[in-house]
């Protein structure tokens, strides 16, 4: 039976412009740092999406460790030392459901 | 809904024209101030002096007299520890004393050059905490808006740390929403004391 996953829409707010691989250890680092070596492999972080232009990406992890995840990616507050914050927008059991869900948010009249 | 903590000595109108910011973009604004005493008396004067003057009281207990001082008395709403600060701790005495909130200001305490020692004793009130079931009240503590975070990520924090789910989701929802509404409450002009207020015949 295939593992139930979890998956992110995150916007990045940094003052210097984020590569993939950049924002891959950044997020494993600080997930190292506050869950360990256990927690890593429990939570089991990946990139599934990365978009510069929008500063958006997609991170999917096991469905029990995605508390801990969303922790971890708010405890980030700089990369190579300046100010970065990574926000959690939405987070859903599939990545088309969260796509939809961002499309129905950028419908929404205001 | 938006806590402003804006220091003692700030003018009147600077105030109103900050809330009036939030409120041309639909935001309520509820006022909030942090004392820091080094003494008991000095509390207990800063508490007379502002108690009317603010919609959210904390105390920041910066030595233990302050703090069973701050955690007893009812015109406190909230209380926070530094955890940097060694001259207090947050220990069961002060749990069993507390009548009000017991604030936690996550991100901000975690990330600004944080060791081991400072994960350990916040770890260490939060187990107290749990234990008591104080009321937690879960804040960024943020002083830039890049360290400002979500609801669900503080809590997420909170969780990761060791407060149970239900306190963490509370701390960040229920538990400030009724010490406003009952500050509020508190500072209309029906309020007489706790269980009495004038009826209005409006208000029928």
């Amino acid at each position: 039976m295939a593992m139930a996953r979890r998956y992110f829409l995150i916007k990045i707010v940094s003052e210097v412009p984020l590569v993939e691989q950049q924002f891959n250890q950044v997020m494993t680092e600080s997930v190292r740092r506050y869950f360990g070596e256990f927690g890593l492999a429990r939570i089991d972080p990946r990139v599934i999406r990365f978009d510069s232009q929008r500063s958006e990406v997609i991170v999917a992890c096991r469905k029990e460790g995605a508390q801990d995840l969303e922790a971890a990616m708010a405890l980030i507050s700089e990369v190579s030392g300046s100010q970065m914050a990574l926000l959690t927008l939405r987070f859903s059991g599939t990545i088309k459901s969260l796509r939809r869900k961002k499309r129905e948010k950028h419908s929404t009249p205001s | 809904m938006v806590g402003l903590t804006l220091p003692t000595g700030l003018m009147q109108d600077r105030v109103s024209l900050l809330r009036r910011a939030f409120h041309e973009i639909g935001v309520k604004t509820v006022s909030r101030v942090d004392l820091t005493a080094t003494s008991r008396v000095d509390l207990l004067r800063l508490l007379r002096r502002f108690r009317n003057s603010y919609d959210v009281i904390a105390v920041k207990c910066v030595n233990q007299n302050v703090a069973a001082v701050a955690c007893r008395d009812r015109r406190v709403d909230v209380v926070f520890f530094d955890p940097r600060n060694g001259k207090v701790r947050f220990n069961h005495s002060l749990a069993n004393l507390l009548r009000c909130g017991l604030e936690l200001n996550f991100p901000s305490t975690l990330v600004k050059g944080a060791d081991s020692a400072v994960y350990a004793r916040i770890s260490r009130e939060v187990a107290i905490a749990r234990e008591h079931r104080t009321r937690v009240v879960l804040s960024s503590g943020s002083l830039s808006a890049q360290m400002v975070r979500s609801p669900s990520e503080i809590s997420a924090i909170a969780s990761a740390i060791g407060l149970s789910a239900e306190q963490s989701r509370r701390g960040v929802s229920e538990v400030p929403r009724s010490i406003i509404l009952r500050n509020f409450l508190k500072r209309s002009q029906e309020y007489v004391e706790e269980g009495v207020k004038v009826v209005t015949p409006s208000a029928r």
